[in-house]
């Protein structure tokens, strides 16, 4: 009777973790988790191949260059036009590295890199020792100087990704949640038994979510000891990023009609707007996926104003993109909340 | 008249909320609408508080069409069959909170905690109240901006015997004061003393619309409450 009791309940609770979602939110995280492991390990051999970008004017040592069309196996030889446009292709993810002559040393190179602390430069450094260990013997290493686009060290570096994750979490796992709790409890209803306006219940909702992301931005550069470079223009940037995504937040809100399907769903936007802006960095066929994302427009430019001496005139268009998404959403809001919707 | 409707009517996915219902109410009555659960008293409320938009029909409150809102807000004063307060804040911020969106002076706050006996209870938080405090709190927020119209959904709905008679006590001295009042019984016998109107709601349509003592030798309320 006992065990009978027992499966009765934990039938009723699957109904009703099947009913708020949660069901879903589990069978969701797997898929998703072997989706962008599949992407950022690169099954396809061409991806998995380092893009090494060589300056065409350059007097490179032709045992570099032999060496490098030898391991052609494992490397890509991209050669531009000058250095400003391998850097560009660096910063547009379309080069791993970018080698320059080192003027100090002859027949040194200077490894460009965006991050020097990372896997994938200290695999570029073995690869190189290796290989010119191979061709010369017990020479000095060809690459002398390893040149970072990103500034700062790796608490720096990872900053973008932090403060994307920030607003990611205000905007889908806790607006969400708080909309649908003042539906689900009738607050909202109550709250319109006054003269206040659809729109102001909005924007209140929004500027919540704005004012919480921009205390925990303000945070984590205090604790970083990182002040922005350009103030003005990062913070346009946040200003954007936060309206959009706290806007977006409410909107999932509103689809939901209870706090529990709300916090499925926002995890469910969560993860797939967070992962693949963040790992972009590591991987070839993420930064294709990355663009497709709402997320990407902010972390671009966070990244770019925060670690690349970037201004706002380089992401005006992210910028534009990430406002009139963020005022789409919150037109979608007002035509649901005037109709009821799932109140 | 201070509240007509015409053919105010509500659908819901597979069944008839509310069949398109046209009347008025005068200044000063208190109507009690009953009928049995789903006949469709609640979502007449719910229209009439525009709680939901109807699918059609109009409602006029004093002269104003409902769809202006902002003009008729403060008109209705309406209380769910479930306090829907803020459950973390004290019965004192609820009322100031709303207070404040009504544009009402603050000391009637004060008037209204005193007439509602919440004096003592105004810095409880809402959660720690017992159900028929509440609802003691939800009426205060609804009478807040004074309306012309107070609705109240399922009013003494759980409560005890004592605290049942308390509330009703309460809505015959709102009526006295010359507050109209359009309440929602399942209990026809429970109200009998107290509606000077009843409307009988039935699988969504208008049954009876009547004086309270019309409705009781009425051959409707006898076939739907033959039992009692």
């Amino acid at each position: 009777m006992a065990v009978k009791l027992l499966l009765v309940l934990i039938r009723n609770d699957l109904g009703i973790a099947f009913k708020n979602k949660s069901f879903f939110l589990i069978l969701f995280i797997p898929l998703f988790v072997f989706g962008s492991l599949y992407l950022s390990d690169g099954i396809d051999a061409g991806a998995s191949k380092l893009k090494i970008g060589l300056i065409q004017q350059a007097a490179y040592v032709p045992a570099i260059t032999q060496s490098i069309t030898a391991s052609s196996a494992l490397i890509e030889a991209v050669w531009v036009r000058d250095e400003k446009q391998g850097v560009q292709l660096l910063k547009e993810h379309s080069l791993d590295a970018l080698l320059t002559l080192d003027d100090k040393a002859s027949d040194g190179l200077v490894l460009v890199v965006l991050k020097e602390y990372s896997l994938k430069t200290l695999s570029i450094v073995q690869l190189f020792s290796a290989m010119q260990k191979t061709a010369q013997g017990d020479r000095t290493d060809w690459i002398t100087h390893i040149q970072s686009l990103h500034q700062g060290g790796v608490q720096r570096e990872t900053l973008p990704t932090w403060i994307l994750m920030l607003v990611l979490l205000v905007g889908f796992v806790i607006l969400p949640a708080q909309v649908a709790e003042e539906k689900e409890k009738k607050l909202l209803l109550a709250l319109l038994q006054t003269p206040i306006h659809e729109m102001q219940w909005l924007l209140a909702k929004v500027a919540l979510g704005m004012i919480l992301i921009f205390s925990g931005v303000l945070l984590l550069h205090l604790l970083s000891r990182f002040p922005p470079p350009h103030l003005g223009d990062y913070l346009t940037f946040v200003i954007a990023g936060s309206f959009c995504f706290s806007a977006y937040g409410v909107l999932l809100g509103f689809l939901c009609r209870t706090q529990a399907s709300a916090r499925t769903l926002g995890m469910i936007f969560y993860l797939p707007h967070l992962l693949p802006s963040a790992l972009s960095d590591v991987s070839h066929q993420l930064s294709a996926v990355a663009p497709f994302l709402p997320s990407y427009w902010l972390y671009g430019p966070l990244q770019a104003t925060l670690l690349e001496d970037g201004r706002l005139v380089d992401s005006l268009y992210d910028w534009i993109y990430l406002v009139l998404l963020g005022v789409l959403m919150l037109w979608a809001s007002y035509a649901l909340m005037k109709r009821r919707w799932l109140m | 008249m201070l509240l007509e409707i015409h053919n105010l009517a509500k659908r819901y996915d597979c069944h008839r909320g509310l069949a398109p219902i046209s009347l008025s109410v005068g200044s000063g009555e208190l109507i009690a609408i009953v009928g049995h659960n789903g006949a469709g008293k609640s979502t007449l409320l719910k229209l009439l508080a525009s709680w939901m938009p109807p699918d059609e029909g109009s409602m006029l409150i004093e002269g104003i069409d409902s769809r202006h809102r902002s003009a008729v807000v403060k008109k209705i004063g309406f209380i769910p069959e479930v306090p829907n307060l803020f459950e973390f804040f004290s019965v004192e911020y609820n009322l100031t909170l709303f207070a404040s969106l009504l544009n009402t002076p603050l000391h009637r706050v004060e008037t209204l905690l005193g007439e509602f006996k919440l004096t003592s209870h105004r810095k409880t938080k809402v959660q720690a109240l017992s159900k028929g405090l509440k609802q003691r709190v939800s009426i205060a927020r609804a009478l807040l901006a004074n309306p012309s119209v107070l609705l109240l959904d399922e009013p003494t709905s759980g409560l005890d015997f004592e605290t049942t008679r308390d509330i009703y006590l309460l809505l015959g001295a709102m009526h006295r004061a010359g507050k109209t009042i359009i309440f929602t019984s399942h209990r026809p016998e429970e109200i009998k003393g107290l509606a000077t109107r009843i409307l009988l709601l039935h699988e969504g349509n208008l049954a009876f619309d009547g004086s309270t003592q019309d409705y009781f030798q009425s051959a409707p309320h006898a076939q739907l409450y033959a039992w009692q």
